[in-house]
């Protein structure tokens, strides 16, 4: 039991060797206690230390506050985040620059874009050949999610599609960028929201208004039924110089959800069928004196075979510039009309709509809060990490101290 | 320790100012103590003690019972203190006043219990940092284990390990000296 002997009485004079404060120390510290530890003055606290350590006392400082008290702000803050979330919502989509979700609506940027929209059988033809100069198109897409406001509609005018012109000299390059005149292919798909008994009407003055702008229709398909399921699709064919204005009468047959709007410059493949078709008209002629010419049949039945190819090539390119004139003059228009689920129904607006509306301005509240919370967390994430490290770093350089 | 000698926060103020004072004068001088044995200075020790209070009266409100004793938390702002001290002095602790001063704190000893204590004061100067912090924590502010671990932020057990091995060091240096 020596051991234990020995520990005792190692114990007890370590306690005998306790140090004892000076009496003038403890009395001056009881007086500042009592006064409640006044500060002599500001302790000098660097920049960072002071954030981090008011950062750092911010959970410290909540866990003080009474729960009823941060139970009420916490619902303050989270009425005002949804009001301010809801004001934005509503304006957004209320206010002159509507955007409806247009990734539903617009179409594909890529080369097809074109080829999608064109209709009708008599355009398809050579089309797959002028496809293969699309790298020499210039192409370009408007995509408009427009309100039925008139605002809207000017910058669907004409101007706005007009490539530049070039000089007077003609150019072969590969956008023909020389050429005093362009030839544009253009295309437009516009989407249109109305209540389900009104579809047809609106297909009506659709009809009206691609006659009055002397264009064609393509097809045309129209359902009945409740909102969302009745609904109509058109593919009409527009005069390029009026399609501006066409695209400004579509707008005024209904609220506009989409619009959307192509160019392709082929002004380098119609100067090159033009050429092509030149010589080919050059060879024909060529090969006429030949066979008037011929000194024997022989002679004379192998310059009629090539004449035949000749002529079959040149009707060829014939048809293929027809085609692609035909095609900068007629602009391919794609239309849908939708119904949404209370718009012109014709009855007023019910709990339904209102239900409706709620649960969509909520969603997309929500949606704002979503992406309000993805923006913030990484910021907070950091300065997080920032302060868990200056903490750590803070306690090392502690501990260093004891060695 | 009671944990009532740090008011809730939702408390009013004058219950707080009554807690705050129990909690000072029961630790006043075992704040000293900590911080003279560790520091081995005594203008050091004064001053870590007056910031300790001064900080513990300032954030009494941020103590919290469920994460332990007052008294832990006391001294876990009389070791940050004392570190802080020791770091921006360059850890020159120099011994401007012993405070393990054999005259004034033992007068009536017998002069063989004084050569003991000086065999012992002497094994004390050759320990490291940790193991006279350990040693101040323990026997002259005479806090628990358990406190010394939540001081610490280690367990109760290795608290009572790392003084076990500190007094065998200690043990070992006495009989050496002797």
């Amino acid at each position: 039991m020596r051991p234990h002997r020995d520990e005792i009485d190692l114990s007890t004079e370590l306690r005998a060797l306790r140090p004892a404060p000076r009496p003038e120390f403890t009395a001056e510290l009881d007086s500042r206690a009592a006064a409640g530890f006044p500060q002599s003055g500001p302790r000098p606290i660097g920049r960072v230390t002071g954030l981090f350590r008011r950062l750092g006392q911010i959970p410290e400082r909540l866990r003080v506050v009474p729960g009823r008290r941060l139970l009420a702000a916490a619902g303050t803050g989270a009425v005002a985040a949804i009001a301010v979330a809801t004001g934005l919502v509503l304006t957004s989509e209320s206010g002159p620059g509507t955007t409806a979700p247009t990734a539903l609506n617009t179409f594909p940027s890529n080369g097809k874009s074109g080829s999608t929209l064109r209709a009708g059988s008599d355009r398809t033809a050579g089309a797959r050949d002028e496809r293969l100069g699309a790298n020499d198109a210039g192409q370009t897409q408007f995509s408009a999610p427009v309100p039925s406001t008139g605002a809207s509609r000017a910058s669907a005018g004409n101007g706005e599609l007009a490539p530049a012109a070039g000089t007077t000299r003609t150019g072969r390059g590969p956008y023909a960028s020389q050429v005093p005149h362009r030839d544009v292919e253009r295309s437009a798909q516009i989407v249109l929201v109305t209540g389900p008994t009104e579809v047809r009407g609106d297909a009506a003055k659709v009809f009206e208004t691609v006659h009055a702008y002397r264009g064609i229709v393509l097809s045309s398909s129209i359902r009945d039924g409740r909102a969302g399921e009745a609904g109509a699709t058109f593919e009409l064919l527009v005069p390029s110089s009026r399609l501006g204005d066409a695209m400004a009468a579509f707008s005024d047959i209904a609220e506009v959800s989409s619009r959307h709007e192509s160019t392709l410059d082929v002004t380098a493949q119609t100067i090159g069928l033009r050429e092509r078709l030149q010589d080919a008209r050059a060879k024909v002629k060529s090969l006429l004196g030949e066979v008037s010419g011929a000194a024997s049949e022989a002679e004379r039945e192998a310059a009629e075979a090539e004449l035949r190819s000749a002529r079959r090539h040149a009707a060829a390119l014939r048809a293929r510039l027809a085609n692609l004139q035909r095609r900068t003059h007629l602009s391919s228009v794609s239309m849908r009309i939708e119904t949404g689920g209370h718009t012109g129904d014709g009855g007023g607006w019910g709990i339904d709509d209102a239900l409706g509306d709620a649960g969509h301005i909520l969603s997309v509240a929500a949606g704002v809060g979503l992406v309000g919370l993805a923006v913030l967390a990484p910021p907070i994430l950091v300065v997080l990490l920032a302060w868990l490290a200056h903490r750590g770093w803070v306690r090392r350089r502690r501990e260093r101290a004891l060695d | 320790m009671s944990q009532a000698l740090l008011a809730p926060a939702g408390d009013p103020p004058r219950e707080a100012t009554i807690a705050f004072d129990g909690l000072y004068r029961a630790n006043r001088d075992d704040v000293y103590a900590y911080a003279a044995g560790l520091m081995r200075d005594r203008t050091a020790a004064e001053d870590v003690t007056a910031t300790t209070f001064e900080r513990a009266y300032r954030n009494r409100g941020r103590f919290d019972p469920a994460r332990g004793t007052a008294r832990a938390w006391l001294f876990g702002i009389a070791r940050n203190a004392a570190l802080d001290e020791l770091r921006r002095r360059g850890r020159q602790t120099t011994l401007a006043v012993d405070p393990i001063d054999l005259a004034s704190s033992a007068p009536v000893h017998p002069a063989e219990q004084n050569e003991t204590r000086l065999v012992v004061a002497n094994a004390l100067k050759a320990l490291t940092g940790r193991e006279r912090e350990l040693v101040a924590l323990k026997f002259f502010a005479g806090l628990s284990n358990a406190e010394i671990g939540a001081v610490l932020e280690i367990t109760e057990s290795n608290a009572g390990t790392r003084l076990h091995r500190v007094l065998d060091k200690l043990r070992e240096a006495c009989n050496e000296a002797s």
